[in-house]
């Protein structure tokens, strides 16, 4: 999500009349994201596209020689271990996504873990960014999803090397991406998820558009922690 | 030309970008002045096995020591420049 400025009313000040704003959050996707049908439509969709929004994403960095105090505030603090090799671990209402060494990615939603509620557990080992409204989240599935992305990418994302909980911090489009396998959807597809930067996204998101257009596409938006 | 990155893995050329030679060692303060001209300008044009420093920009954003050979791009190693990560500087 990003935020948009929106001039609510005017107030005085020392004379002067001086706009005040209200910032309510909103995804960066919001005008690009039309939810429907897009490209091929004779056949069922081959891709499904979904924004996921209002997530809470923090990055947490490890200080200068301090990756083994950073290891164990995390277990301490998330009851599992942050991946040290490119992998995303995920509890119940947490995902630790690996990001580069000594850093990775707090993803969650309904705000249990904030910058504010997790700077004390990490206050002597890290330094953590709100990345919150930093970054768009979408989730590519489908029989073709893979196919879709091999245009984008050149990760290999075929199960063998890319199987569930693998993850990736790498390039589409000469964007900077976070890209990991969730796990597999209901009807049994692979599930990629990708964090854009917000200013990006609505680029990437035509990217992919185009790059789906002939396996006929499914978009939606979704409220639901993957 | 693929690069091992020893965090990601193998990947393109264009994740990474190049700085240059990796051996110039910045001298201490008060060095000789031709020593500082030296460290600030001068390479060398090496033909062959060559120690370079390469950024994995389009990835992890590690900065990684690489030898490379100019003449067959063969690279021989990579490894992690010092203070990749939350490694001490100069470890």
């Amino acid at each position: 999500m990003s935020s948009c400025a929106i001039p609510s009313f005017t107030i005085r000040m020392e004379g002067a009349s001086v706009a005040e704003f209200s910032w309510p959050p909103r995804s960066p996707l919001e005008h690009a994201l039309v939810a429907g049908a897009y490209g091929v439509r004779e056949v069922a969709p081959g891709i499904f596209l979904t924004e996921v929004r209002n997530f809470e994403l923090i990055q947490v960095m490890a200080r200068r020689g301090k990756g083994a105090e950073l290891a164990s505030a995390t277990t301490a603090r998330f009851g599992m271990a942050a991946p040290d090799v490119p992998k995303a671990v995920s509890a119940s209402d947490v995902m630790l996504i690996w990001s580069g060494p000594d850093q990775f990615l707090v993803l969650s939603k309904g705000g249990k873990y904030t910058i504010n509620t997790l700077s004390q557990a990490f206050s002597q080992s890290a330094s953590l960014s709100d990345q919150s409204h930093a970054r768009a989240w979408i989730s590519v599935s489908g029989a073709k999803a893979r196919t879709m992305l091999a245009k984008l990418s050149s990760i290999d994302l075929h199960p063998t090397a890319f199987p569930i909980g693998a993850a990736a911090a790498t390039s589409i489009d000469h964007t900077s991406v976070n890209l990991w396998r969730g796990d597999d959807g209901p009807d049994g597809q692979a599930v990629f998820n990708l964090l854009l930067f917000a200013t990006f996204a609505g680029s990437l998101w035509q990217t992919m558009l185009d790059a789906g257009a002939e396996y006929g596409v499914d978009i939606r938006h979704s409220e639901e922690f993957a | 030309m693929r690069i091992v990155c020893p965090f990601c893995g193998e990947r393109e050329l264009g994740e990474f970008s190049y700085l240059g030679d990796a051996k110039p060692v910045r001298p201490a303060a008060g060095a000789p002045e031709d020593d500082v001209f030296d460290y600030v300008y001068l390479r060398d044009n090496i033909a062959g096995a060559m120690s370079e420093h390469w950024y994995h920009a389009g990835g992890c954003r590690a900065w990684l020591k690489i030898t490379r050979n100019t003449l067959t791009h063969e690279i021989s190693s990579v490894e992690p420049a010092a203070g990749a990560g939350a490694a001490e500087v100069g470890a």
